[in-house]
């Protein structure tokens, strides 16, 4: 099962750069998912490695070997497409049988596989079913079979979960994931939905705008992130915004309107203007206490076992905050509170070059 | 490895290089046996424009002739068009969105003209609307035009009148009614919905409709000739007529270069404006609208629609049976001659749409992927040339491209005639097939080259399957289009033996009408059948997938 490496990839479509070098190394048997808002890249990059599209720039290697000259079909790179393109005229066993006639398999060899990929998938009551007579999550499962089935080594599957209901998403979830591992595939998955990569993923990288932002394990990527966008992309942050004062245990920032609050250890420089960012879950409200300032709740939503807060701050905006809902007595609407949060869970970011306001911007 | 000898070809064809000449070699075929010959005789006008100087332009009677005939050739598309935009659209939406028992009947009803040769619809629509000439024994026809230009207008709709009706109900079809009933919620009568949402998204549908229409009545020439001599008017002519009674080869030319470029230029100029110009009526008249949706008016519109049919394009085209109950039969009937006639023509169908097929769905599937490259682009558009050139002018330049025209008979003849038919329904299977390809989501053909296909075998086993019923429907419109064709037959020689073209002498040369009528009925019952029998295999097909 190779490892997937893509070099200084460049593609464009007019005046759109879907992808602008890309840098992305995906080890072998790895199950990487490639996070980021709709019109990231994400599919061109998925395209490029199965060769359905030819990069303007830059290079794609299976295990050290350029596939530029190496056609899709030969490449053993399947794509599994959001919409599944089963092929409506033929039943789910010849679905999932099309990959090894094509090959063609000893009539043994591919008995074994299609009776094994039903079980796996659990559809072995419906082999003679055409797609239209199934649901959407069988006809998942049996796109899946015949990825699977068709002796690929890099699986390519684009927002595989998406046309699901959300209950069947979250039990496919493990399936898929099990299943490409349990065979040693290398998976890359691609994804806008953030709680799909950080539970099915190995690595996430995450992309914007056609670049690579950050690569790494999700608990990584969660709580380290690299830029701004990527602090508010997988999981909501709140930010403030003003200019390192002081670098001691902790780096002081302070604002416009003169709040100071703390964060991490940093590298930027004093007196350098600075965005800080804190997840929703590590800010804290309270009634009584200290806080760096204060606000009045604006909005509570209940969303089961969390609440959800907005809390008007005057002079700085909407701050956001995810606590257990067993608080959800002790506030209501029009509450004054603080806000505060402890310093190792606010990370240091230098002001972005076109604004806070663009580089948390999702389309 | 070994190989078998279907792994080694499949290896071969899959081969860029194969692929490359493959695609050249089907352009090759379709600019140098469809687009070049339909379009030589415009180059007549630069080799021989002093021949067409002395004979034609100096001469007076033949000028006013040729301008007198083609204007009553556009001047009968133009009004045979809007009649049946007018009578078409309540067809079309009555196909498409209401449901009741003996849809299908109607369905197969409305497709009837197409399949039968002209020549026979123009007999039978002349005896039952036209006064006829004494020796024509015709006790039941209505007897009531007696002026050709009505006649021909009448002739004309009857084949056009499915052209319209399809091409409506297709751009129908993919409306989504959603549009009219968020209209209707809004507080819109059913009539101001379609009229402000519905309607100016069927712009694409009646460009489409109209130039099919217009290029139809315009090439239309055995039913015209075979009306004609049937009420024995000898001074009226449009524009084919004229071209299948003139002899020089200059005032050919000449004719056949006005009407090509007039067409051309039109229909441009129509498809334009109807894309660009928005259809007005951006006023809101709620309360008589709300009147005309309710109680009787939508009822009467569509019974007038369905009466529409029935007299002026069903009744006209079957009168001829009656015919032969009411006319004393005639002596002389050849019905070996007429066997052959029908074997030949039969025959020139088959090959015809074999070709067609060959060569039209590479072309084809090579537009449909290609869509953002110019060659492929450009292509599309010559694709429609050969529909819109009037048949008969595109015969006389084919029969000039090969010939040089000198005359030609024999086996050379049905040689050319073959040719003329490729190059007008040639189009058709292309357009079938492209519009099917389209349709088609690529991913298909993508998965399956990941799941390890090559091209060819993706082509096999995913696309093909997916437009088997399209190519079926390709193959039918050219075999009954090329079974039904007169003009270009005629202009290429008035002699070569196929049926349409034996049915025309018949009442022409030898007023031999109760043969003619017999011949027309066989035509007719023949050629329905066999649309029948194919619309059956399709609709099963369809049913599968």
């Amino acid at each position: 099962m190779p490892v997937v490496k893509l070099q200084g990839i460049v593609k464009q479509y007019g005046n759109i750069k879907a992808s602008d070098g890309v840098d992305l190394e995906v080890r072998n048997g790895e199950y990487l998912c490639l996070l980021g808002p709709t019109g990231a890249g994400k599919t061109t990059i998925l395209r490029i490695i199965s060769g359905l599209t030819k990069p303007d720039h830059g290079s794609v290697l299976f295990d050290g070997k350029p596939m530029d000259k190496v056609e899709p079909e030969d490449r053993r790179a399947v794509m599994l497409s959001q919409t599944y393109a089963l092929f409506p005229q033929l039943t789910v066993a010849e679905n999932i049988l099309f990959g090894p006639d094509i090959r063609q398999y000893e009539e043994e060899v591919k008995e074994r596989t299609l009776a094994d990929m039903l079980d796996l998938v659990r559809l072995t009551h419906r082999p003679d079913a055409f797609p239209s007579e199934l649901s959407g999550g069988m006809m998942q499962r049996t796109a899946l079979a015949r990825a699977l089935a068709s002796g690929a080594s890099v699986l390519l599957l684009d927002e595989p979960l998406r046309a699901l209901d959300a209950r069947l998403r979250i039990s496919l979830r493990h399936e898929v994931r099990s299943l490409a591992k349990s065979m040693g595939i290398t998976t890359i998955h691609v994804t806008h939905d953030q709680d799909e990569a950080l539970v099915m993923a190995d690595r996430i990288a995450v992309i914007r705008e056609g670049k690579v932002v950050q690569v790494g394990l999700p608990g990584e990527v969660f709580d380290n992130p690299a830029t701004p966008f990527v602090a508010n992309f997988v999981g909501q942050s709140n930010f403030f915004v003003g200019e390192v004062e002081e670098k001691k245990e902790s780096t002081s920032i302070r604002g416009d309107s003169g709040q100071v609050v703390l964060a991490r250890p940093c590298e930027q420089r004093l007196g350098e203007k600075v965005v800080v960012g804190v997840k929703v879950g590590n800010t804290e409200v309270h009634k009584e206490g200290e806080g760096y300032f204060d606000g009045t709740v604006e909005r509570i939503l209940f969303e089961g076992r969390n609440i959800y807060l907005d809390v008007d701050v005057p002079g700085l905006g909407r701050y956001s905050s995810k606590i257990p809902s067993w608080r959800l007595g002790r506030l209501s609407v029009g509450d004054r509170v603080k806000i505060n949060w402890s310093a190792d869970k606010a990370t240091v970011f230098t002001m972005p070059p076109e604004g806070l306001e663009k580089e948390l911007r999702v389309e | 490895m070994l190989m078998s000898r279907l792994e080694r070809a499949t290896e071969f064809v899959s081969k860029p290089v194969v692929r490359k000449l493959w695609t050249v070699s089907f352009i090759v075929f379709f600019l140098c046996f469809v687009i070049v010959p339909t379009l030589f005789v415009l180059t007549y006008a630069f080799t021989n424009w002093g021949l067409i100087q002395d004979e034609v332009i100096q001469d007076p009677e033949i000028m006013s002739q040729i301008w007198t005939a083609i204007g009553n050739s556009f001047e009968i598309a133009a009004i045979v068009t809007i009649i049946d935009i007018l009578v078409g659209l309540p067809m079309a939406w009555i196909l498409v969105r209401k449901k009741f028992r003996g849809k299908e009947l109607l369905d197969t009803l409305i497709d009837m003209p197409l399949a039968v040769p002209t020549a026979a619809l123009g007999f039978s629509a002349a005896i039952f609307w036209g006064i006829t000439p004494a020796d024509l024994t015709n006790p039941l026809g209505l007897k009531i035009v007696s002026s050709p230009f009505i006649l021909i207008i009448l002739l004309h709709i009857i084949f056009s009148y499915p052209y319209m009706v399809r091409s409506l109900a297709a751009i129908l079809e993919q409306i989504d009614q959603t549009f009219e009933t968020a209209g209707q919620t809004l507080g819109a009568s059913k009539l101001t919905a379609v009229r402000t949402i519905t309607l100016p998204l069927f712009r694409a549908g009646l460009v489409t409709g109209i130039i099919l229409c217009f290029a139809r009545s315009l090439s239309e020439t055995g039913g015209t000739v075979a009306a004609l001599a049937t009420i024995s008017n000898v001074d009226f002519n449009t524009a084919p007529t004229l071209i299948d009674s003139l002899k020089s080869t200059p005032a050919l030319a000449f004719t056949s270069i006005v009407l090509i470029i007039l067409a051309l230029v039109l229909l441009v100029i129509v498809a334009i404006i109807v894309k660009k110009v928005h259809i007005p009526f951006r006023k809101v008249w709620p309360r008589p609208e709300k009147i005309l949706s309710r109680g009787l008016s939508p009822k009467l519109k569509d019974a007038t629609s369905v009466l529409f049919l029935v007299f002026i394009v069903l009744i006209p085209s079957f009168f001829v049976f009656t015919f032969v109950f009411t006319s004393e039969p005639s002596t002389t009937a050849d019905w070996s001659e007429f066997g052959q006639s029908l074997i030949n023509s039969f025959f020139i169908a088959g090959v015809v749409t074999v070709i067609d097929l060959a060569f039209g769905i590479p072309l084809a599937l090579y537009i449909a992927k290609n869509r953002s490259k110019w060659l492929p682009e450009t292509l599309d558009i010559l694709v429609n040339v050969p529909l819109i050139v009037p048949t008969v002018a595109l015969g006389f330049s084919l029969k000039l491209f090969w010939t040089g025209g000198t005359p030609v008979t024999g086996p050379f003849a049905i040689f050319l005639v073959m040719l003329a038919h490729i190059a007008f329904t040639y189009p058709l299977m292309v357009r079938n097939v492209t519009g099917a390809v389209e349709e088609i989501d690529p991913t298909y053909e993508e998965t399956a080259r990941t799941l390890g296909a090559k091209p060819v075998q993706g082509f096999r086993r995913v696309l093909f399957p997916m437009i088997k019923a399209s190519i079926l429907a390709g193959a039918i419109m050219a075999f009954t289009r090329s079974l039904g064709e007169t003009g270009a037959t005629r202009a290429i020689s008035t002699t070569v033996l196929t049926a349409p073209n034996y049915i025309v002498n018949l009442i022409k040369l030898d007023n031999d009408y109760y043969t003619a009528a017999l011949a027309c009925i066989i035509v007719i019952v023949i050629s329905f059948g066999l649309m029948l029998a194919l619309r059956y295999l399709t609709r099963r097909r369809k049913g599968a997938i």
